[in-house]
Formats: structure tokens, sequence, C-alpha cells
């Protein structure tokens, strides 16, 4: 059987179309299992009010199951494009698209779930502060989406940008590789602001009269939780718009696909740890309004800190894009380039999380007592340090990888 | 469905040099300072003790942003508030733009969200030296310890790429999507409800994410 360019581009459009799909299905499936869940144990809490928390529960759904949507319409595109006559560079470009959206989908999906189940969970604690409480939902959620759109701006580009100027290799590893990292990137983001927009909206329930200073709190905590998805998306952006042509295909292209897979998978551990502290923030204004200031300092601290992994991701990346590599079909060469970014990649979650886990309990005690404050401040950072060794390791033997192999 | 990725040009060249406009970016960047130009004239012809209705619009956001500028910043940085109240209604316009038929945002362009993050960063790091002095605000760099200087400097640029890419990711990917949905479904029933949600109501939220972390950057500086 012969198989022309355009058979291959097609069936690499449908396994785009069904990555985007089947991984952006988990996400918003679990999330509105998250809040249905939830939504249950507040009827029966105060079953007098179902109406209301079914409402709630319903609109919540509906916005977690927007990054399904984006991840449907996606593959839409994918399944019906028309790849007559196409060259093969774009079978890359679509199989990256799909990953691309799909793997981004994952942590917004579930992350949106948060608000909407505090959500039900805050109108049976507090039934007055429903309209407050909603509208912070619909608020933390959309918020938590951006990670999933930024990887669906990713997937449009990889579809709708021509790169019949670039050589098949090594660009469809760049292609490949921008699909992934921005994907990557995006779980633990969307994960990360999802937990600061849950936690806000129960806070609101708690203490109505500090709405505005928990709902600033939560902005930007969730903003700075994106940080890492959207480091991921400056290195798809760059791998998919710097000319190729004039690299040696080996081993570039293991250098792109390392790049890609350094940023990514770094990003997924700093996201969700980012998240963790900001929850926590959110939960502590709500409690204790009047320590907002040290609260909000400790909190951008904290994620500063635990986001050092993903910038010693970005910075492999970097290495990896921007050294001109010598020609070589070595297989030592390529390896050795594509094993920096996996390591550096894998490093870079573990210390993610654990610092945010640190700076979540620093936060935590600063909104039980502020006077503690300098003191919780300096263990943190101790703490923080000790446990981003491990990720400096792992920079440490990426940097050897590149240079002394 | 490839006219996203084609950027209008008027292009110049000046002694050898080759410059680039976007052009769309550019007249819709001007036709938000006209319309806030406009409305400052409006709100400010007719000053009286009983507000008109523009004036009575003027003063709830002057309101409302000098009470989140008193909350993040000491007393001696009030005067930031007329930059973030700036920033915030020429985000928030530019983002409302992209409802109207014909116009576009011009936050759709990377160059706009970075040409603010930029300005942010450097009026954050101006207010932190001439707050703290210079001494003090270089020995922020080498905390906890000398040899984290590097990542300290890295995550201080981070910060400009960061907070100008979250504006444009979001506007781009809300006209994206507003775009091939109403694509799919032959311009009915949905548009109004993707405009509403993507258009308005993401559009504000990022005005406002944009604003408050310019002034939580201010406020950092000068703690």
């Amino acid at each position: 059987m012969e198989f022309s360019d355009a058979i291959w581009v097609q069936a690499a459009a449908f396994l785009g179309a069904a990555f985007s799909v089947g991984f952006g299905a988990i996400g918003a499936a679990l999330g509105e299992g998250y809040a249905a869940g939830r939504a249950g144990r507040a009827i029966s809490k105060s079953p007098e009010l179902s109406g209301p928390i079914l409402k709630n529960m319903l609109i919540g759904q509906a916005v977690a199951e927007s990054a399904g949507i984006f991840a449907l319409v996606i593959a839409m595109l994918l399944v019906f494009i028309d790849t007559d006559g196409r060259p093969l560079i774009d079978a890359f470009a679509y199989l990256g698209a799909g990953l691309s959206m799909g793997l981004s989908a994952i942590g917004s999906g579930l992350g949106s779930g948060f608000p909407a189940a505090e959500a039900c969970q805050g109108i049976a604690d507090n039934p007055p502060t429903q309209a407050a409480i909603s509208t912070n939902m619909l608020i933390g959620s959309a918020i938590s989406q951006t990670p999933a759109i930024f990887g669906m701006v990713v997937a449009f580009m990889l579809m709708f940008v021509d790169f019949t100027s670039q050589p098949l290799w090594p660009a469809w590893a760049a292609l490949l590789g921008a699909g992934l990292s921005m994907g990557l990137a995006a779980i633990g983001s969307g994960v990360g602001s999802g937990i600061p927009a849950g936690s806000s909206t129960l806070g609101m329930a708690r203490q109505p009269s500090a709405a505005t200073a928990i709902r600033t709190n939560m902005l930007i905590g969730s903003a700075v939780s994106q940080t890492p998805a959207i480091f991921g998306m400056v290195v798809a952006f760059m791998l998919l718009f710097i000319d190729w042509s004039n690299v040696p295909p080996w081993p570039t292209w293991a250098a792109l696909l390392g790049a890609g897979l350094s940023t990514g998978l770094s990003a997924i551990g700093p996201g969700i740890g980012n998240g963790l502290t900001a929850g926590e923030a959110a939960e502590g204004v709500a409690r204790q309004p009047e320590a907002q200031g040290p609260i909000t300092t400790t909190m951008l601290i904290g994620q500063t800190v635990a986001q050092s992994t993903v910038i010693y991701g970005f910075l492999v990346s970097l290495i990896l894009l921007f050294i001109q590599q010598e020609p070589s079909h070595a297989m030592t060469e390529w390896v050795a380039l594509l094993s920096a970014g996996i390591c550096m990649g894998f490093g870079g979650i573990g210390p993610g999380i654990g610092e945010g886990i640190a700076a979540a309990y620093a936060v935590r005690r600063i909104a039980r007592d502020m006077s503690q404050n300098v003191l919780l401040t300096r263990v943190m950072l101790v703490g923080q340090a000790v446990s981003e060794s491990t990720g400096i390791y792992s920079l440490i033997v990426s940097l050897l990888l590149l240079f002394v192999i | 469905m490839e006219d996203l990725t084609i950027v209008p040009k008027w292009i110049l060249t000046l002694g050898g040099y080759t410059l680039e406009f976007n052009s769309e970016t550019l007249i819709m960047s001007w036709i938000v300072m006209g319309i806030l130009i406009f409305f400052g004239w409006i709100a400010t012809k007719k000053i009286s003790i009983l507000p008109g209705p523009y004036q009575t619009l003027a003063e709830v956001m002057v309101a409302t942003f000098e009470q989140l500028v008193a909350d993040a910043l000491d007393e001696g940085n009030r005067h930031y508030f007329p930059l973030i109240i700036t920033i915030f209604l020429f985000i928030w316009l530019s983002n409302m733009l992209g409802v109207i038929p014909f116009l576009s945002e011009p936050t759709k362009d990377l160059n706009t969200p970075l040409a603010y993050g930029i300005l942010g960063f450097f009026i954050a790091h101006y207010a932190g030296i001439k707050t703290k002095g210079f001494k003090a605000y270089a020995s922020e760099y080498v905390q906890p310890m000398f040899f984290m200087a590097p990542l300290n400097i890295i995550g201080e640029l981070s910060k400009v790429v960061s907070i100008s890419f979250r504006l444009y990711g979001n506007i781009m990917g809300g006209s994206i999507i507003i775009m091939v949905v109403s694509h799919l479904v032959y311009n009915l029933v949905l548009p109004p409800l993707l405009n509403a949600f993507f258009g308005i109501f993401v559009g504000t939220i990022q005005a406002f994410v944009f604003t408050m972390l310019t002034l939580v950057y201010i406020s950092v500086q000068t703690k």
C-alpha cells in the first residue's frame, strides 16, 4: 500500500483530535463531578436551599465544562480540516495542536470545578451571601480557564500558521515541542488558579464584609499561579516562530523537543504550588481581613521562590533553543540534549509543589498570628531553600549534559 | 480562518531602516484614546455639587480606584493613582472594543500589553529606588543569599513577560473562540453570549488583573 503525505497529515489530524478531546475531557469531568459531590453534601446539610444550590452547581459546571468545549472545538476543526496537498510538516503541527489543547484543558477543567464546589458549600453555610458567592465563583472559574485559553491560542496557531517554509527536519520537533510545552505547562496552572478561586468563594460566605479584599487577593494569587503556563506559552511561541532552516537538523531536533519538555514539565509543580499558597492566602484574608497586607506580601514572596524551578526549566529551554549545535548524527549527542530537557522538566515538579506547601503553611500561620510575620517568613525561606535543592541538582545535571558531554 | 494570523501593516523606510506599524492596532488605540479624552472632557465640562450623569460615573470610578490605591500603597506613593486608573480605563476600553462589529481589541496585539508591562516595570523600579534609596533597593537582589542574584533578576524580568502575555493570551484566545464557534454555528444564537462572556466579562476581569498586578509590583518595590 502506498501512503501519500496527505494521508499521513489526515491521520495526524485525526490523532490530534483524539488527543484534544480525550485529554480535555479528563479535567472538565473531574471538576464537574467534584462540584456535584459538594453540592450533594451541601443539600443534605440544608435541604431547604436545594433550589439555589442546584442552580449554582449547574452554572459552575457549565463554566468548568468550557475547557472541554474548547477541546471539542479544536477537535472538530482537526477532524474536518482540509488536508489535500498539505506537506508532511503539517502532520506534526496537527498532532501538536491536539496535545496543546487537550493537555491544557485538564488543569483548567479540574481547577474551575473547585470554585463551583465551594460555592455550593458556601450557599449552604451562609445563604444571604448567595449573590456575592455566585459572582465570585464566576470570576474565579473564568480566571481558571485562562491556561486552557492559552492552550487554544497555541493550538490555533499550530493549525493555521503556514509552516511550509520550515524544513521538515528539525521543525517537526519544534512543532511537537510547542504543543507539549504549552499543554503540559497549563496543567499545573489550571489546577493552581482553581484552588484560590475555591477558597475565596468559601471565604466570602465566612466573611462577607471583606468581599473586596478577598476577591482582590484571589485575583492576584491566581494570576501569579498562571505564570508557569505563560512561560510554557512563551517557549511554544519561540518554537513556532523561529526560523529553523539554518541549523543542522541533527542533533537540533532533540534540543527543540527537549526545550518543550523542560519548560512544560517543570511548570506543573510551581503552578500547583503557587495555587496552594494563594488558596491559603485567600482563606487567611477571609479569616482575618486586617492581616491582608502581610498575607499578600508573604504570599507573593513565597510564590516567587516556589516559581524558581520553572525559571530553571525556562533557562534550560533557552539554552537548548539558542545554542548553535555542532552537526552530528552520534546517538550520544541527541540523547544528551533530550535528556537535559527531561531531567530539568521532571526535576522541577517536586520542588515547585513542596515550596508551595511551605509557603502555604507560612501564610496560614500569619493569618492566625500576624505578629510572627517576620519569623514565619524567615522559616519559610529557609525551608524552601532546602526543598529547592533537588531542583538545583536537576539543573546541574542538565547543564552537565548540555555543556560537558 | 487564517485572517487572525495576518496583521495589516504600514511600512515606512527611513534612512535605510524599515519601520513596520501594525495599522489596525494603532487605529484602534487612537479610537480608545479618543473615547477616553472625550469622556474626560464631557465629565468635567460642568462640574457642580449636583453631578450630572457623566460626572457621577467619573466620580464613582475615581473613588473606587482611589480606595484600591490607598489600600495598597503607603502615604508617600499615592501619587501613582492617576497612572493606575489610566491603565485600567485604557485596557478595559480596549478589551470592550472587540464587542463592537468591525472594531478589534488593540490588546489582541502583543505589542500593546508589552508596552504597558514595560511601563509598569520601569515605574515600579523607579518608585522602589526613590522610596528606599539605591543601596536598599540593590541589596534586595542578593536576598536571601548572594548567589541568588541572577535568579532574582530573571524573576523580576519574568514579571514583565507574565503580565503582558496573560492579557494578550486571554484577549487573543477570546477572539479566536468567538470567531471559530460563530463560524461553526453559522453566526446563529451563540455569538452574543460568547461576546458577553469572553468580550465583556473576561475582558473586564483581565483589565482589572493587569491593573492590580501593576499596583502590587509598585507596592512590593516600595515596601
